[in-house]
């Protein structure tokens, strides 16, 4: 076996300049698509905690028909119980109780659809990193009465500014409509400029009394221990509670549960791409090494090394080749993720546009172990397979090729 | 005692097209010892000859013996492993491992054959001593001239210690020097070793040291004579 390494290791390095050249092609495919992948895994992962962090949370529940509707008198039954519920379960790390519908925002300039949220300051900031996104003035935890927090891209295409007053104007819960101004004590910017454009926030507390005589409340936000608990978390509340409709965040946003699954087999197509590269640098090269070693195999053959150990040189020397390559550039781009991971790879060119978009312009790669693995066994199991062609081409050598002269 | 028998052997490339007889009833018997030329014009069958003694080709009918087995009727894998233990092969063209120095070119086929560290080494360095390039044993074929590369393929030849030698045209691509030196040295092996050589030649050098010269003429036997040799080693 070592003669048969050894062999193996010398045929390389026997033409320096084409080993050479595929082993550059290697290292840098496999680095690239590596990071690529890196980059695409982290621009998804990125986009999904923002979602669930700043606003969808991993679990919500609603009246079964608010989502479809909108109505403020579609408000969860049994509020109070499932609150008590959530606080004695372990699996919830933290939950907020918002009130929410649908409604006009009046300003000088112009009025406009708006989703008007209220929240607990206080409960959102636990749950919620909501507040992060605030670019000026203040939070809802001020000390001013009426006041109400918008986007940056409302506050563009209203013309407005920290201490401009609105006029909000909605249904309360018996169907009669409501108006009242609120004065502008903070500006945010989340990821999405049009979530900016058409979402105010406001205390709930002041919301629920222009609603409702009695506490009303639309949706309830929670975060669990982990992600993967969603699913059982929602269908025990969906059990225990007949009015209600909870969801996982995977539910709630298909879209976003989509981008997933876009992320997953754009990571299969780069991948695939490499392998295929992959496996015809391999074939390209380890048939070039045959055909010019024809009469050697012949002779091999001819004086006795088996076919088995010939087909087994081969291979050595294909997957030799290969791994050495596919190593150094997993090191690479492990390298390079490592960084990356750290400081970000800030594509600022493009920020206007992907905020539009409602992505991050920082991107930090991501890349776990078990991705690596697998890459790492996709990678050796193309190398096996491309380098069967010509290790059987080899074994199938003639060994009177060994007495022709030329 | 003969160690290699050919029967009634024939060998038709196309048959079903244009039938060429490269081997036509051929009947030889090869004794242990024997120093035997195989000569011919170009086409006379005498390259196929030997690749059927050798079993690198099959005949369209007729049988090879080796050593009392018939190897004509072996399966492929069980006669690789047979060549590896009975039949020591000189090429023309060297064909040595340009990947290995001479000594591990040597040492190459006993690796084949599983035997021991100490005694491949140890007979690796007898047998490039024996066939001058004791000082040589770590160059590269492409550091060596040709002769110098022949005698390393005589001495791997040797290595797996065969029942013959089969060697085609082995001072075809040699000077007159190299080529009498690589005959001195086998013509010694055979003398003192009782090693048999087989040779398929046009060279007249090669003739004139043989004990039996093989005629061919279009596939048959058209002469085999024995002559006595005048010793002419100087080794």
């Amino acid at each position: 076996m070592k003669t048969l390494l050894t062999i193996a290791w010398r045929n390389i390095w026997r033409n320096p300049a084409r080993s050479g050249v595929l082993l550059a092609a290697i290292v840098a495919g496999l680095w690239a698509g590596v990071v690529t992948v890196g980059i695409i895994n982290g621009l998804m992962q990125q986009r999904i905690d923002y979602m669930i962090e700043s606003e969808i949370t991993h679990a919500q529940i609603h009246h079964p028909e608010f989502l479809a509707e909108g109505y403020s008198w579609l408000y969860i039954p049994d509020h109070d119980e499932i609150i008590s519920r959530l606080e004695n379960d372990s699996r919830v790390l933290s939950f907020t109780s918002r009130t929410i519908t649908d409604g006009m925002l009046q300003s000088p300039v112009k009025t406009s659809g708006v989703r008007i949220r209220g929240i607990d300051a206080d409960k959102e900031r636990e749950t919620t990193t909501f507040h992060e996104n605030l670019i000026e003035g203040e939070y809802l935890d001020s000390g001013m009465s009426s006041a109400i927090l918008i986007g940056q891209e409302m506050a563009r295409e209203h013309s407005m500014e920290i201490g401009n007053r609105v006029v909000l104007t909605f249904e309360d819960v018996n169907n009669e409509l409501i108006s009242a101004s609120f004065n502008i004590v903070g500006i945010f910017r989340s990821a999405s400029t049009d979530y900016d454009r058409t979402n105010v926030f406001i205390r709930s507390e002041e919301f629920i009394k222009l609603l409702s005589h009695k506490p009303v409340y639309h949706e309830i936000g929670m975060m669990l221990v982990h992600e993967d608990l969603a699913g059982e978390k929602v269908a025990d509340l969906n059990d225990h509670f007949a009015g209600i409709k909870a969801q996982t965040w995977r539910q709630l946003s298909p879209e976003l549960s989509m981008l997933v699954e876009l992320g997953g087999v754009m990571v299969i197509i780069i991948t695939m791409i490499i392998m295929a590269a992959l496996a015809f640098g391999i074939l390209n090269t380890m048939l070039m090494a045959l055909f010019e070693r024809m009469r050697e195999i012949g002779m091999l053959i001819s004086i006795g090394m088996s076919k088995l150990r010939v087909f087994t040189t081969i291979m050595f020397e294909s997957v030799i080749l290969t791994l050495t390559g596919a190593a150094a550039g997993f090191l690479l781009a492990w390298i390079t993720i490592g960084y990356l991971s750290g400081s970000g790879l800030n594509l600022e060119m493009f920020a206007e546009g992907a905020a539009q978009l409602g992505w991050d312009h920082i991107i930090y790669p991501v890349l776990t172990p078990g991705e690596y693995v697998i890459i790492i066994i996709v990678v050796v199991l193309i190398t096996l397979i491309s380098s069967l062609y010509p290790a059987i081409k080899g074994i199938r050598i003639n060994p009177l090729e060994a007495a022709k002269s030329s | 005692m003969a160690i290699l028998q050919t029967k009634n052997l024939s060998k038709v490339y196309n048959p079903d097209t244009v039938p060429v007889h490269a081997l036509r009833d051929v009947s030889i018997t090869i004794d242990k010892g024997e120093f035997t030329s195989i000569v011919g014009p170009s086409g006379s069958g005498k390259t196929t000859l030997l690749n059927m003694l050798g079993g690198l080709d099959k005949p369209t009918s007729g049988s090879v013996w080796v050593n009392g087995e018939e190897i004509t009727s072996m399966k492929e894998s069980k006669l690789i492993d047979f060549r590896l233990h009975n039949i020591g092969f000189v090429f023309q063209h060297y064909n040595l491992i340009p990947v290995f120095t001479a000594h591990e070119n040597v040492s190459f086929i006993m690796l084949l054959q599983n035997r021991s560290k100490k005694e491949i080494r140890e007979r690796a360095d007898d047998l490039l001593e024996q066939v001058g390039l004791g000082d040589r044993k770590n160059a590269r074929p492409v550091q060596m001239s040709g002769g110098q590369q022949q005698r390393v393929a005589v001495a791997r030849a040797l290595a797996s210690e065969p029942k013959f030698i089969l060697a085609d045209e082995p001072t075809a691509n040699l000077d007159s020097t190299s080529a009498m030196n690589l005959l001195d040295i086998m013509n010694k092996m055979n003398r003192e070793q009782n090693v048999t050589f087989v040779f398929s030649t046009h060279d007249q050098r090669v003739i004139d040291r043989a004990r039996r010269v093989i005629t061919m003429v279009d596939g048959a036997i058209h002469k085999d004579e024995y002559r006595d040799v005048e010793e002419t080693a100087e080794n």
